[in-house]
């Protein structure tokens, strides 16, 4: 048998698991000298790969499995890895398409909190490794005049992820990984209501915090490029509630505490906002 | 045969141990990074590892450049690779005689293949091409295996000889490999290291496994045993002075546990130096 033809046949027959499909592969395996069953030996590959797999998605998602539970959770586990088997020689990147298979998968797509939770615990991963920017603190402003702060525009660590959630999200997130972590977090009930977040890294660890509706959508709009007077103008139009000036200064300076931000211009008026839209 | 020079008695770096290395500076005189885990853009790893780097050698070892599959060759990870070792200036870069996939897929395994005049050419090709795109001389290592094929035509020891004479790379010896493979199918372990270039050796792994009773299996989760301990011997005398190290990859024990197995290594080979230097006495 070529190489290659035997290395297709081994893959194969890891990624269906055991069975009665692993004959031909038997076959060409040599008759171990202590008596192991040359099914046990091969099962060392084809188990190690899914145990190694599962590993990664529970490494990457314990708010998952908390709110699903251990039964549910290893059930998606194992669609995603039948469904989805990795592509990336880095491990890093073999679970960051969970949340988008749970969005086009028929068994998970309506379990919106679960799917939330992925998308929350997605932006978590990604946060750690960003490529690293050096954050700003508030005296950046200093070095504008007060005329320009109108068309201030800022420029924010590549690490924030901006969501929209199903209300509950953080909450449980937050059980999930205190130290007094119960087995099983409840599941956020599913519903009309929504809550906001920002995740980015600061200080080497990612963070997160609960965002206003307002401050959602300033912030976004600022991560969009917009300018500071312009933000001030359009919030004000906002359903989430009227933005004043005060409100919207208290944010920025927020902001540059948590380290969000790395860069300040003054935007000049041909200066194109970005159109991409700024929530995950 | 030219080396880079042995760097003493190191250790496989891995995050559960970075505070304690950088707040306790504990004798260990290099460090082994899994490339994988640092080939990222930014963020702690990096962080950790450049803090780590600039007081200590370091050495790469990846587990995905699947140099015995039969896919094309990655480069866009080797690139990254390259990115890397270029940011670092390991002592050296090594992977393992083994392929992860195939069709696009990576199993995320150090898989087994069948030793035949067909793999060799196939390895050698691309450990050559590697090497002429890392614009440095590949380590290579032996991998554990629990399968053994009937279409090898040659012992992994003959294998290896002929791998690295005719891609002119170095060898990383993973005693605790040779050892675990020698008990899954039959082979001497001792031969084992008597058959590989020891000229080629760069490296020892060290590392724990699993004994399952019928086989065993290349787990880094325990101590060293007492057979690997005396195959270590057994290879320290035949390849010299060789960079040695642990691996441990779960079941994390205090730091001082995997000091006391470095201490364990520098007993014997002061033992063994003190026999050779009563002996030429």
């Amino acid at each position: 048998m070529k190489l290659a033809d035997f290395q297709s046949l081994f893959q194969q027959r890891v990624l269906a698991g055991s069975g009665e499909a692993d004959e031909p592969l038997l076959k060409k395996l040599r008759p171990s000298p202590r008596g192991a069953a040359p099914e046990t030996l091969l099962d060392v590959y084809q188990t190690g790969y899914r145990i190694r797999l599962a590993d990664f998605v529970s490494q990457d998602h314990p708010g998952l499995r908390a709110i699903l539970g251990d039964e549910a959770f290893d059930a998606l586990v194992d669609d995603y890895i039948d469904q989805c088997p990795s592509r990336d020689p880095n491990a890093r990147w073999f679970t960051t398409g969970l949340p988008d298979f749970m969005r086009e998968n028929a068994r998970w797509r309506d379990d919106a909190a679960a799917v939330s939770m992925a998308l929350f615990e997605r932006a978590m991963v990604d946060a750690f490794d960003t490529a690293d920017e050096t954050p700003l603190t508030v005296q950046a402003l200093a070095g504008f005049a007060p005329d320009d702060w109108a068309r201030l525009a800022f420029e924010f660590d590549p690490s924030l992820t901006l969501l929209e959630l199903v209300a509950g999200t953080i909450e449980a997130y937050g059980a999930a990984i205190s130290e007094e972590a119960p087995a099983k977090v409840d599941k956020p009930a599913a519903g009309e209501h929504i809550e906001h977040a920002a995740v980015w890294r600061v200080d080497d660890e990612s963070a997160y915090r609960q965002l206003e509706p307002d401050e959602y959508v300033a912030l976004s709009e600022a991560r969009a490029g917009h300018a500071f007077g312009d933000i001030c103008q359009m919030a004000a139009f906002q359903q989430a509630g009227e933005i004043a000036p005060e409100r919207l200064a208290q944010s920025l300076s927020s902001w540059f505490e948590d380290g969000m931000i790395i860069g300040v211009r003054v935007r000049e008026d041909d200066d194109q906002a970005s159109n991409t839209p700024s929530s995950a | 045969m030219e080396k880079p020079p042995p760097l003493g008695y190191g250790l496989g770096l891995r995050p559960i141990y970075y505070e304690e290395i950088l707040s306790s500076r504990p004798p260990i005189d290099w460090f082994e990074i899994i490339s994988e885990n640092y080939m990222l853009a930014g963020g702690r790893p990096l962080a950790m590892l450049d803090r780590i780097r600039a007081d200590y050698p370091v050495v790469m070892h990846g587990v995905s450049m699947s140099l015995a599959s039969t896919d094309p060759l990655n480069f866009d990870y080797l690139r990254q690779l390259k990115a890397l070792a270029e940011r670092i200036q390991p002592a050296w870069v090594s992977d393992h005689v083994a392929w992860t996939g195939v069709h696009g897929v990576t199993l995320h395994d150090l898989l087994p293949i069948p030793y035949t005049r067909e793999s060799l050419a196939h390895i050698v090709e691309r450990i050559q091409r590697v090497q002429d795109f890392l614009k440095r001389r590949l380590v290579v290592e032996n991998a554990s295996t629990y399968v053994s094929f009937v279409d090898s035509e040659m012992s992994e020891h003959e294998f290896v000889r002929e791998m690295a004479e005719r891609a002119d790379c170095l060898l990383l010896l993973d005693v605790n490999n040779v050892f675990v493979s020698s008990f899954n199918h039959g082979f001497d372990p001792v031969a084992f290291i008597d058959g590989v270039p020891a000229d080629r050796v760069v490296q020892f792994h060290m590392a724990g496994h699993t004994n399952n009773e019928t086989h065993r299996v290349d787990t880094h989760d325990q101590p060293v045993c007492d057979e690997v301990w005396a195959l270590y011997e057994h290879a320290r005398r035949r390849c010299g002075d060789v960079s040695a190290m642990i691996e441990r990859d779960d079941n994390y024990p205090p730091l001082a546990e995997l000091l006391d197995e470095l201490q364990n290594m520098r007993d014997i080979d002061a033992r063994i130096s003190k026999e050779r230097a009563l002996s030429a006495a």
